[in-house]
């Protein structure tokens, strides 16, 4: 699959929003890759894109050597999508092997159902499931055509634990056979778990992209935590050290390229700093720098042009 | 396809609410009607009412039956059903193709089970050439409004569809005449509700029983009609993608 300097505009009332900003991405056959980034990084748009559900503004998307469309009409791609009803009036079963009627080359509708874990619930009509079991559903609509890369936006969004883990286990067996799998997400543990290759996607633009261990190499530094009253974050950005962070009431949480300056200029200029904690950046940490929507306050600033370089936490992206 | 089209016509099986209405609504205004007409024929005519109520009353359920998969197609798109099923190999062609053939199944019992009130209730007698035109004539002739049912539903939201469908049976039913026969009207509204294509499905009926050539033009109004209204389908599913 291949992307080429892929842009997107939607048109508002309010003028030209830009959703996609020139996406470049190619995945060979048989990786498991993972597309993470904030709400609004251009990841479902990228997906749908991939998918043929949405004509990019500029840029080519190939699949399979392919535009989109034809992939999806030789059943080449299969594809769960974040939302989407299933239809309330007909069973589990016949809404399987319906899909499967409409490929040329499906696998046994019992087989997807199975591998899906929705075997059980079979016979049940679709409103009487539950947000796990039709996402579960969904999966074995994705999977009956027998597609050769399957595209998954937030699959596990509405499951509880044990599902998801459920989930994941069907996948591994179905990426075992050598299929290739692209999945937007917001858990970093399963792009971390199960992803060869993680894409971070930030203001439609790719920030890095790389093994999960690549991309968490590619931040260094560490993060210092405080209880530090009276200060502003204009005053902790000021400091020695420090190349962004957040202040929330007096809970201060920076993070440094140097947290030992750091820490010596905040005990001198907040002597009634407390509470001091000092961790090393995980992927997490990584993910929340690399795909921050803010240009840094302070210190080293972070270049579109050159991915994993590191920046400021941002104060809006949700855990 | 054959799997898209059968688990439709399942699901249409199912959810019979909106056809039992189709069907119960003229079929009682025609027993009422010809009721109060009692013998009286049609002016002009040797034409009873009791037969002439017949062709507006199996139009306006013909139609009616039609026009209601719109509000299910506007439900899959805002669900995002539609969104999924453009994720399979099912063409767009085969999508609407196929709503418009359950629409002209749904539309079938209504024509037919009006005339069976007549014939059976008011003893109407006509010639069976008479009575095929009046049903399966009818019946075929709905095609239009059937596309028409798959606009509404490709144009309006789930929550502005059911509005949009009750106000063109509605509309079309009353100022077609066909709930109401038009010959009381004055004449200028007579002529200017030829614009409405439901007026030209009872015509099929009428042409049966007055033995006119209304048919051959009314064919004619309502396949243009067809034509034009799949133009605006595919134009409007085209827009809809495109935009997304």
């Amino acid at each position: 699959m291949t992307i080429r300097d892929l842009r997107k505009n939607y048109e508002t009332k309010t003028g030209t929003v830009a959703a996609v900003r020139g996406v470049d991405l190619a995945i060979g056959t048989g990786e498991v890759v993972a597309v993470l980034g904030p709400n609004g990084a251009g990841k479902s748009t990228t997906v749908a894109t991939i998918l043929g559900l949405t004509q990019p503004s500029a840029g080519t998307v190939e699949v399979f050597g392919k535009t989109p469309r034809d992939a999806v009409t030789e059943g080449l791609v299969g594809a769960m999508l974040q939302q989407g009803n299933l239809l309330e009036d007909v069973t589990v079963a016949e809404v399987i092997g319906m899909i499967a009627g409409l490929h040329k080359h499906p696998m046994p509708a019992e087989q997807a159902m199975r591998m899906a874990g929705v075997t059980d619930i079979a016979d049940r009509y679709c409103t009487k499931l539950s947000g796990g079991q039709r996402q579960r559903v969904r999966f074995a609509m994705a999977l009956v055509g027998d597609p050769r890369l399957l595209v998954l936006d937030e699959p596990t969004a509405a499951m509880d634990v044990g599902s998801r883990r459920d989930f994941w286990q069907a996948m591994r067996s179905f990426t075992d056979t050598g299929r290739t799998v692209l999945f937007a997400t917001h858990y970093l543990d399963e792009a971390e778990e199960f992803a060869d290759r993680v894409v971070l996607l930030r203001d439609g633009r790719v920030v890095a992209d790389g093994t999960v261990a690549e991309v968490r190499g590619s931040v260094t530094g560490s993060v210092l935590r405080a209880v530090v009253p009276g200060a502003t974050l204009a005053d902790l950005l000021r400091l020695p050290g420090v190349t962004g962070g957040e202040l929330r009431g007096d809970r201060a949480e920076l993070s440094c390229d140097d947290s030992d300056t750091a820490l010596r200029a905040l005990l001198v200029e907040h002597p009634l700093a407390h509470h001091f904690q000092i961790t090393a950046m995980g992927l997490e940490e990584a993910f929340l720098s690399l795909t921050s929507t803010e240009e840094p306050l302070a210190g080293s600033s972070i270049s579109t042009e050159e991915p994993l370089a590191g920046s400021s936490i941002s104060t809006e992206e949700s855990r | 396809m054959t799997g898209y089209l059968t688990l439709e016509i399942k699901r249409m099986l199912r959810t019979p609410r909106f056809v039992l209405f189709a069907i119960a609504l003229p079929t009682l205004l025609y027993l009422l009607q010809s009721g109060l007409y009692k013998d009286e024929s049609v002016p002009g005519t040797d034409v009873k009412y009791k037969a002439y109520l017949l062709c507006g009353l199996a139009a306006y359920g013909a139609f009616v039956s039609a026009l209601s998969t719109g509000i299910r197609i506007a439900a899959e798109r805002s669900g995002g059903w539609q969104a999924q099923l453009r994720l399979t190999p099912l063409s767009p062609k085969a999508y609407l193709l196929s709503k418009v053939v359950v629409s002209m199944i749904v539309a079938l019992p209504a024509p037919i089970i009006v005339a069976m009130a007549g014939g059976f209730i008011e003893n109407v007698h006509l010639s069976a050439g008479a009575w095929v035109q009046l049903t399966l004539g009818t019946w075929l002739a709905s095609l239009p409004f059937a596309v028409l049912g798959v606009l509404l539903g490709l144009l309006a939201s789930a929550d502005s569809v059911q509005i949009y469908t009750a106000g063109v049976q509605l509309g079309f039913g009353f100022l077609s005449g066909l709930l109401i026969p038009l010959t009381g009207f004055p004449s200028w509204v007579a002529s200017a509700v030829k614009a409405i294509p439901s007026y030209w499905l009872a015509d099929i009926g009428h042409g049966a029983l007055l033995g006119n050539n209304n048919t051959a033009l009314a064919v004619l109004v309502l396949g243009a009609w067809t034509v034009a209204l799949s133009a605006l389908v595919v134009f409007s599913y085209r827009r809809e993608a495109a935009l997304a």
